[in-house]
Parts: C-alpha cells; sequence; structure tokens
C-alpha cells in the first residue's frame, strides 16, 4: 500500500466518522424542547408580569419544565436492554440525552425550590436558567463536533448577563426572552442538516471518539 | 488465544464497507440498520452480508425489536470493535514516514548532503 492509498484510506475513515458524528445531531431532539420550553417560559412571565395573561409565575414555570423534563426521562427509561454480548459501548447519543437530562433535573430542583421559598418572584432564575442551557449547548456542541454551536451557547450566555442585569425590567427582559426561541429553534432545526457538514475534527481524539 | 486477535482484524476491515460501518457506529454508537445502509450507500443484501460478518467477529453488537409491528434491527460498535478501528488506523499510520524520515527523504531529493 502506498502513501496515497494510505492517506485515501485514512480519509475514508474520517467521513464514515464524520458521517456518524452527524447522525447523533439530528438524533438529539431534546435541545430543542428544552430551548422552546425555558423561552417559551420567558415570554409567559413577560405576560404575566405586563398584565396580559393573569398566570402565577409558578403555574408558568411548571408548565414550562415539567414536560421537557417528562421527554428527556421518557427518553432515558425506554431504552431497551442491550443484547447479552457481545457488550455495546456506551452510547454517544446516551451521553447527550443524559447531558440533557441532567439540565432537567438541575432546572427542576431549582425551580421547585424557588417556588417553595419564594424566591422565583425576584427574577433571577430566567437568568441562570439560560446560564445552564448555555452549559448544555456549549457541551453538546463538544460532543457533536459542531463548532458552530458554542455560538448557540454564547448567546445563551449572553441573555444570562443581559436578564440578571434587567431584573425587573420587563420590556429589557422581554427582549432578551425573545431571542431564546430563535436561539433554540435555529439550533433544534439546524443541527440535523448542519451536523452533516463536513468539518476537520480538531484532535486525534475528536476524530476517534471511541477511544 | 487472546480476546483481542490482531491478525482477524485487517482480513475484516479490508473491505470498505464494513471498515465505513465500523467508522460511522465509531462516532454514531449506534444505528438502526436502514441508516447504516444509507449512509454507507449500499444495498440490503451487501449491508446485510458485512453486518453479519462484523457481528460474528464480536465487532458489532445487535439489538433486534418490533416497533409498529415492524422489525428493526439496531446496530452498536463493541469494545472489540472498537479496539480493532484504532489497530487499523494505527496499522495504517506506521504505513506513513515520521516527519523526520520525510524531511530526510526530500533533502536527499534535492541532492543535500
Amino acid at each position: 500500500m502506498d502513501q496515497d492509498a494510505v492517506h485515501e484510506q485514512i480519509a475514508f475513515i474520517r467521513r464514515a466518522i464524520e458521517e456518524g458524528r452527524g447522525f447523533i445531531g439530528a438524533r438529539s431532539p431534546d435541545m430543542l424542547v428544552w430551548g422552546v420550553a425555558i423561552a417559551a417560559g420567558y415570554l409567559a412571565t413577560y405576560a404575566s408580569v405586563r398584565g396580559w395573561w393573569q398566570a402565577p409565575p409558578n403555574a408558568i414555570w411548571s408548565a414550562c419544565i415539567v414536560p421537557p423534563w417528562l421527554y428527556s426521562l421518557r427518553a432515558t427509561f425506554s431504552r431497551q436492554k442491550p443484547s447479552p454480548a457481545p457488550r455495546p459501548l456506551p452510547s454517544l447519543v446516551g451521553a447527550m440525552q443524559m447531558l440533557w437530562f441532567g439540565c432537567g433535573i438541575c432546572l427542576t430542583s431549582l425551580a421547585v425550590m424557588l417556588l417553595f421559598t419564594g424566591e422565583m418572584r425576584r427574577g433571577w432564575f430566567e437568568g441562570v436558567s439560560a446560564g445552564i442551557l448555555g452549559v448544555a449547548f456549549f457541551a453538546s456542541a463538544a460532543l457533536c463536533g459542531l463548532a458552530w454551536m458554542r455560538w448557540v451557547a454564547v448567546g445563551w450566555w449572553l441573555g444570562q448577563t443581559a436578564l440578571l442585569a434587567l431584573q425587573g425590567q420587563p420590556e429589557g427582559s422581554v427582549r432578551v426572552g425573545g431571542a431564546g426561541p430563535r436561539l433554540a429553534g435555529a439550533a433544534g432545526r439546524s443541527a440535523p442538516a448542519r451536523a452533516y457538514l463536513k468539518s476537520r475534527p480538531a484532535s486525534t481524539c475528536a476524530m476517534y471518539p471511541c477511544r | 488465544m487472546t480476546d483481542y486477535d490482531h491478525s482477524a482484524i485487517d482480513e475484516l476491515l479490508q473491505s470498505r464497507v464494513r471498515l465505513a460501518i465500523v467508522a460511522y457506529l465509531a462516532s454514531a454508537r449506534e444505528a438502526e440498520f436502514s441508516v447504516l445502509r444509507d449512509a454507507i450507500k449500499t444495498t440490503d443484501g451487501n449491508a446485510s452480508v458485512h453486518l453479519r460478518k462484523l457481528e460474528e467477529a464480536g465487532y458489532v453488537a445487535v439489538e433486534k425489536r418490533f416497533v409498529a409491528r415492524k422489525p428493526q434491527s439496531r446496530y452498536a460498535l463493541t469494545e472489540r470493535g472498537c479496539k480493532a478501528l484504532l489497530a487499523y488506523v494505527a496499522h495504517l499510520e506506521s504505513l506513513l514516514p515520521t516527519p523526520h524520515a520525510e524531511r530526510a527523504r526530500k533533502s536527499r531529493a534535492a541532492g543535500e548532503p
């Protein structure tokens, strides 16, 4: 086998690995579900503060957090037992599910505690939840090898900063909250398509994720 | 005989279809038969034959189930399959000259002492 053939063979393996990585991106709707739910929570809270919709924040956030939490829970427990032998490796798709499931647990437990203690009214939960989503998108970007998704995470972190800075100002908060659906929706919609785009992995570790 | 038989690896992964399946599953980790077939752009029969060989070698694990009354086979890369791919890539890389050897070859070609 000459050098050109070796290079060609390695390039072939690299392409196949990138195709597989794109498959993961396409199979991770959790990010869309969670992003849209949290963004809807922001907008509903704004509507409540403005008096357009008479709904208590507790009910709004319960309605926005519990369904995606159940969605992640269902996806986790609906996975069937693997065949006895040989044992498959832990799935990267599973890692993505666990990541978003973990975010769900974190947001839910935080929200429940804030509801009980009455801290929800102070308005910092929106900013913190945006930060947690930023972390989730950032980790998803690393897992899927999608560099562009890091900018979605940056968007959520900017939103977190703005929300915390604009506490008590509904007009400012709604602008930030309104960006949420766009950030989440854009990521969720374009992930399946963009994930298939060819991008050179940054390191050997990224190229051979099973190592 | 050890669990990891190096002599069998090259033979199995010399097929482009099998190599593509293993490399694809290395990142996707698990995928349905139809997804694999479409990803490697081959026919049902061809994909089935190669997947069976990989399954017999213990490189992939298959889980068969019914989804909406239709049979579905879900394949996942095993640890053995992952090691085989890494060993194959390492073998390929060993065939390439090291940067030092490449510099020496170029300087020889350029007529430098």
